[in-house]
């Protein structure tokens, strides 16, 4: 099993990594996108500004690469954090044009706000445990995880999706938050697997082994 | 760059070690104090803390003395013996023991006294020296644990208060029972005088199948208990001068065996003759500190003025932190076995609890091991 | 629903683990690693990694080490100590590090925290906060690991850090650190009153009693070292008498 991590600029790529060495698998850091056709499961990472990170995906051929990836290979794709919220259509963080915001990569049908603007009064960012609880009973995903289990979250941008089937998961934080999205092309969580212990290798094992879509 | 001690050869990683602004270790001069130090008020003192805690009518054992059958306590037992008190031997057998180390129990025993040795189920023991050198880089966690745990059990069991320790690493404080108020034991002490690194016996529940009931060994008793029977305790090193060779050479006439030669990483023939596996314990202090046995040693001995700082600095050279392939003659391989751990599975262990910052390494980062796959530290003295 | 989370604290000099009251009377304790592995084993919240020193010796942060200790660490892992660049952030993270302290930096730069911020995110930037109670009645701010007064207000301050992108605070109590007798509540009270992002309360943790009432006080979190490291209590501890309480908290998996 070949398990690439999208190496275009960003993100903490050393956790990841270990944790999925932590399961036997050694990762390859893919910073060519005309490498990516050369993995079985693609890992994308973010951490920072939607808007930046674009910019660096766009720069970098990386955008068009994993669509194609994605639409006519089929390739399994999972989405971290910002790496998620990169699968939407568009978002609001860092663009120049606060209406339409700056254009994803329009993975996963939806777009990403700030978490105030969905009527969240509590602290934010959102850091820390939350329990997350899964939409439907045979979502592979979370296979061997408990409804309610806590993974850890770190964020102040939400994914709000267009099509409530490709939410597979929610926490609340005053307001119900995709934790998880997924329409069978790609599959993205809000939290970060690889420091959410034991659970998040579980769930990192599920998206290594899960049927290919 | 590892600052060295102007007096002794003790470089200031040491846990728990201040140098002043002469350089001088706290250890040295905690030393220069001992010529300041009334033994005979001290002495009076431990005879007065002594005939408050000892069996009133000779009904139970007057004071519970921990031992190993090392020559610390084979000497404690002697002076107990000398002071009149009628001791109960308790030991918590050690984790692998020698051949040596059991004729050296066997020739406590002899001195005349009463002794309970407490045997911990071998097959857990062997898992928790393999999770304490896995975890903490400590082998002898559960040997710690034991020596603190089961003295302080006999004591409550067999309704004895008093335990007389030997020596104290904190030289100035002689134990709660020397204090005017609160002086039972508790768990706060064995936190701070175990050596415990952190790691509680809660947290081995549930490693490796362990289950709490395979832990009693190392369960140290409530403090409702200490309170009931009032243990308390006192370390004889505050009362009379302590001296590790002297003791050596009273316990020797007194039957100890020594080593036929000096015990591998040490300097010495007359110490850590009990357990196989103290070998390695060293050698990740070495790891983790930047000195072993040998510097412990040489160090003690430079105090006392019977080497010179330079020949300290020598023996400490060609003796210290030398990888453990065997210790008291048994193979490395030998030792591992019942850990059920390789040798390079421990090689690897070594390397991930290394300090590297105190030791040559390549310009890749990789460490610099000669062909006997030891360590060279980047300074062995100040600059 | 978001739980509170419990944040052993290590403190790091050089080449050992250190253990401190008042920020003084520093006590090398052992080495870091077995504690970093320790707290893993224990599948603690988070871990909070802060090395004392480099701020006073001007050295960038140990990259080497930090990438030695996130690699045992599948928990979040918060690293701090002389980092005054965003180059020093992007190496710690590259290293394994999840988010980096920022404290005496920011005296002297503050628009470092913008910076960080709008590189690599709000949620990485930890903006921590040394205080000691002063005449007023109030609390002055201290750098170099409370070597030096800046006599900044600790209110203001924070509110400062916080619209320039910090994405939690840390606050410490000098004057109660170490000392295991309780949190500065009155201290957590005004801060976590003023500003909208989680506080992290750190300095005074002497037992369970005093993680629950901080939190009563409106801290997110507990950050705690001597506590952990000398009585038998442990975070596990922590959180079962903090969900006693009444108080959410993670239960591990």
């Amino acid at each position: 099993m070949k398990v690439g991590i999208i190496d275009y600029g960003v993100g903490n790529l050393g956790s990841i990594a270990r944790a999925l060495e932590s399961l036997g698998v050694t990762p390859v850091l893919v910073d060519n996108a005309m490498n990516l056709h050369t993995q079985d499961r693609l890992i994308l990472p973010g951490v920072g500004n939607f808007t930046d990170c674009m910019h660096l995906l766009d720069k970098g051929g990386w955008t068009s690469a994993l669509r194609e990836e994605v639409i006519t290979h089929n390739r399994p794709l999972l989405g971290i954090c910002l790496g998620m919220q990169l699968l939407a259509d568009s978002s609001t963080e860092g663009a120049n044009d606060a209406e339409h915001g700056t254009k994803g990569l329009g993975l996963v049908h939806g777009r990403v706000m700030h978490l105030s603007k969905l009527g969240c009064n509590f602290r934010i960012p959102h850091v820390g445990w939350n329990s997350v609880s899964s939409t439907s009973g045979d979502n592979h995903l979370f296979q061997r995880i408990p409804d309610g289990t806590d993974f850890y979250f770190v964020h102040s941008y939400v994914f709000v999706a267009q099509k409530n089937c490709d939410v597979l998961a929610t926490t609340d934080y005053g307001t119900p938050v995709a934790a998880a999205v997924g329409n069978g092309l790609v599959w993205g969580t809000q939290f970060h697997p690889e420091k959410s212990s034991r659970a998040g290798i579980q769930l990192l094992s599920n998206f290594l082994t899960g049927p290919i879509c | 760059m590892l600052t060295y001690c102007k007096k002794c050869v003790m470089p200031d990683t040491k846990p728990d070690l201040n140098f002043d602004e002469m350089g001088v270790c706290s250890a040295c001069r905690s030393y220069e104090r001992r010529k300041e130090i009334d033994w005979d008020a001290r002495h009076e003192e431990l005879m007065v803390i002594l005939e408050k805690y000892r069996s009133s009518d000779g009904s139970n054992w007057d004071c519970i003395v921990p031992v190993s059958g090392g020559k610390d306590s084979t000497y404690q037992v002697i002076r107990m013996l000398q002071l009149g008190l009628n001791p109960l031997c308790v030991t918590s057998t050690t984790c692998d023991l020698s051949s040596i180390g059991r004729q050296n129990i066997e020739n406590l025993k002899q001195l005349g006294v009463d002794f309970v040795e407490v045997s911990p189920n071998p097959l857990v023991r062997a898992k928790l020296n393999r999770i304490g050198l896995n975890l903490v880089g400590d082998i002898s966690w559960p040997e710690h644990v034991g020596i603190f745990t089961i003295p302080v059990r006999a004591a409550i069991q067999f309704n004895v208060p008093l335990i007389v320790w030997g020596e104290n690493s904190q030289d100035e404080y002689g134990g709660p029972a020397a204090a005017a108020e609160d002086n039972v034991l508790n768990r706060r002490w064995l936190e701070e005088f175990g050596g415990l690194l952190g790691m509680r016996v809660v947290d081995l529940i549930g490693q490796e199948g362990i289950e709490k009931k395979h832990l009693l060994h190392y369960t140290y008793p409530t403090d409702t208990e200490l309170a009931r029977v009032g243990v308390t305790g006192l370390f004889l090193g505050h009362y009379l001068p302590w001296d590790g060779l002297s003791n050596a050479l009273i316990a020797q006439a007194n039957g100890f065996n020594t080593y036929q030669k000096v015990v591998e990483g040490s300097m010495v023939n007359y110490e850590n003759l009990d357990n196989h596996q103290t070998g390695i314990h060293d050698y990740f202090k070495f790891l983790k500190f930047g000195f072993g046995r040998a510097t412990d040693l040489a160090c003690l001995h430079i105090r006392r003025g019977r080497i010179t700082r330079t020949d300290g600095l020598d023996i400490v050279n060609r003796l210290d932190g030398k990888f453990p392939w065997e210790y008291l003659g048994k193979s490395l391989e030998s030792i591992l076995e019942p850990l059920d751990m390789t040798v390079s599975e421990f090689v690897s262990i070594c390397d991930s609890f290394t300090n590297k910052k105190i030791f040559q390494r390549y310009a890749n980062g990789d460490l610099i091991k000669d062909k006997n796959g030891n360590l060279t530290k980047i300074n062995c003295d100040n600059l | 629903m978001l739980k509170v989370r419990v944040i052993p604290t290590l403190l790091w000099k050089q080449f050992s683990l250190v253990k401190g009251e008042g920020f003084n009377s520093w006590r090398s304790v052992g080495s870091v690693l077995p504690a970093i592995k320790l707290y893993n084993q224990r599948d603690v919240d988070e871990l909070i990694l802060v090395d004392i020193t480099s701020n006073k010796s001007g050295n960038e942060p140990d990259y080497d080490s930090v990438a030695e200790y996130a690699r045992e660490c599948f928990v979040p892992f918060t690293v701090g100590g002389g980092v005054n660049d965003i180059q020093h952030v992007q190496k710690l993270l590259r290293a394994g590090a999840d988010k980096v302290c920022i404290n005496t930096s920011a005296y002297q730069r503050p628009e470092l925290i913008n910076e960080i911020a709008r590189r690599h995110g709000a949620q990485c930037v930890v903006a921590s906060i040394d205080v000691k109670k002063n005449a007023g009645g109030g609390w002055n701010c201290y750098s170099y690991s409370g070597a030096h007064d800046t006599s900044q207000e600790v209110c203001m301050w924070a509110k400062e850090l916080e619209n320039r992108g910090a994405g939690e605070i840390l606050i410490t109590s000098i004057d109660k650190d170490g000392k295991m007798q309780g949190y500065d509540l009155e201290l957590i009270s005004a801060v976590t009153s003023l500003v909208n992002i989680p506080v992290i309360a750190s300095g005074g943790a002497g037992n369970y009693e005093h993680m629950i009432q901080v939190i009563e006080s409106g801290a997110s979190a507990v950050a705690a070292a001597s506590i952990f490291h000398f009585t038998e209590q442990t975070p596990a501890g922590a959180k079962k008498a903090l969900s006693e309480a009444g108080v959410s908290v993670r239960v591990g998996y």
